[in-house]
């Protein structure tokens, strides 16, 4: 068979045609039509404002519970100062070093699926947070320890 | 292809399009993977569906990709076969499909070919489908079929001697 054969009877093989799909796969199919999904843009913006909201509460998190722990510790001073001796007011708190720390407990991604069926990364990250205020006239020493978790959606260029 | 891809989206108007253009290739090729048309239905649709579901932008799989799918489910398929009932023989057998689309004018032709296709041992039976009717490139038929690009070369050429040889009432 030369190769002008072949091409020949390549040619004439294209013209039989593969069988239509009958009906009830053609249907089948149809049901499994992707859904229509938003443009990625959209798509990526929405996670940079769920990122940037989350970035925002890393630090707002410690910061109101360091205000919320100075607030406690004055008016406990100075409630118990009043139990105390009712006449002498107590002399308030005077934190002198308050210590902001954040500890990396554990990371991890998990992969999930957006109602469209496209795959979404998000980075889980669990920290502790850690406030210490001291006052070292009155040899004070407070800490407080919150876990805070913290769940970044990231891109998922490659699958 | 539909522009319908480039932003993103992909109408029910682009799908239907592009089943139609693929899917009856998909089933030819299925159908000579498995002994049962529902079977072969059955990997057409779910190799569909699973390189869809793959695609990490919401654009049509290629073509190969699906041949390969069906390929490959079909191995797991023949293996467990065996555990089948024989209800399934008894049922489904006996109803042979017919792989081409059979006009009036060229039945005789188009069954003369499905018997010398069926008569062809498989390893070269797949290349030529997807050369001929796959469209695909002997470097696509290599990465379907996991065989070396020559390999593909060879066996399709042979494949075509052998199912001339079966053919030459209806061709010339």
């Amino acid at each position: 068979m030369t190769d002008h054969e072949l091409e020949i009877f390549e040619r004439q093989l294209r013209q039989v045609k593969p069988a239509p799909v009958p009906e009830c796969l053609q249907a089948r199919l149809n049901q499994q039509r992707p859904a229509e999904q938003k443009p990625v843009q959209v798509l990526e913006r929405s996670r940079v404002r769920v990122s940037n909201f989350l970035r925002l509460l890393q630090w707002l998190t410690p910061a109101s519970a360091a205000i919320l722990l100075t607030v406690a510790v004055v008016w406990r001073g100075d409630q118990s100062g009043r139990l105390n001796s009712p006449d002498a007011a107590a002399p308030a708190l005077k934190a002198d070093d308050i210590k902001i720390h954040q500890e990396l407990i554990s990371s991890f991604d998990a992969v999930a699926r957006l109602p469209s069926g496209e795959p979404v990364r998000f980075r889980c990250q669990t920290w502790m947070d850690q406030v210490a205020v001291s006052d070292s006239s009155r040899g004070l020493f407070i800490e407080n320890r919150t876990p805070r978790i913290e769940v970044v959606p990231i891109g998922y260029e490659t699958y | 292809m539909s522009s319908g891809y480039q932003d993103g989206k992909f109408a029910k108007t682009d799908w239907d399009q592009w089943l139609a253009e693929h899917a009856p290739k998909f089933l030819l090729f299925a159908r000579q993977q498995v002994r049962y048309e529902a079977d072969a239905q059955d990997l057409v649709q779910d190799a569909v569906v699973e390189c869809w579901r793959r695609q990490a932008q919401n654009t049509p799989p290629a073509a190969g990709q699906i041949f390969a799918t069906i390929r490959r489910r079909a191995i797991d398929f023949s293996r467990r076969e065996g555990r089948r009932a024989v209800r399934e023989a008894t049922a489904a057998e006996g109803i042979p499909k017919e792989w081409f689309d059979s006009g009036i004018e060229d039945q005789e032709r188009n069954s003369l070919m499905q018997e010398a296709m069926s008569k062809l041992p498989g390893i070269y039976r797949d290349v030529v489908t997807l050369k001929v009717w796959g469209e695909l490139t002997f470097a696509e038929i290599a990465s379907a079929l996991e065989i070396p690009a020559n390999t593909a070369a060879s066996r399709y050429r042979y494949g075509l001697e052998e199912l001339r040889k079966h053919t030459k009432q209806g061709f010339m």
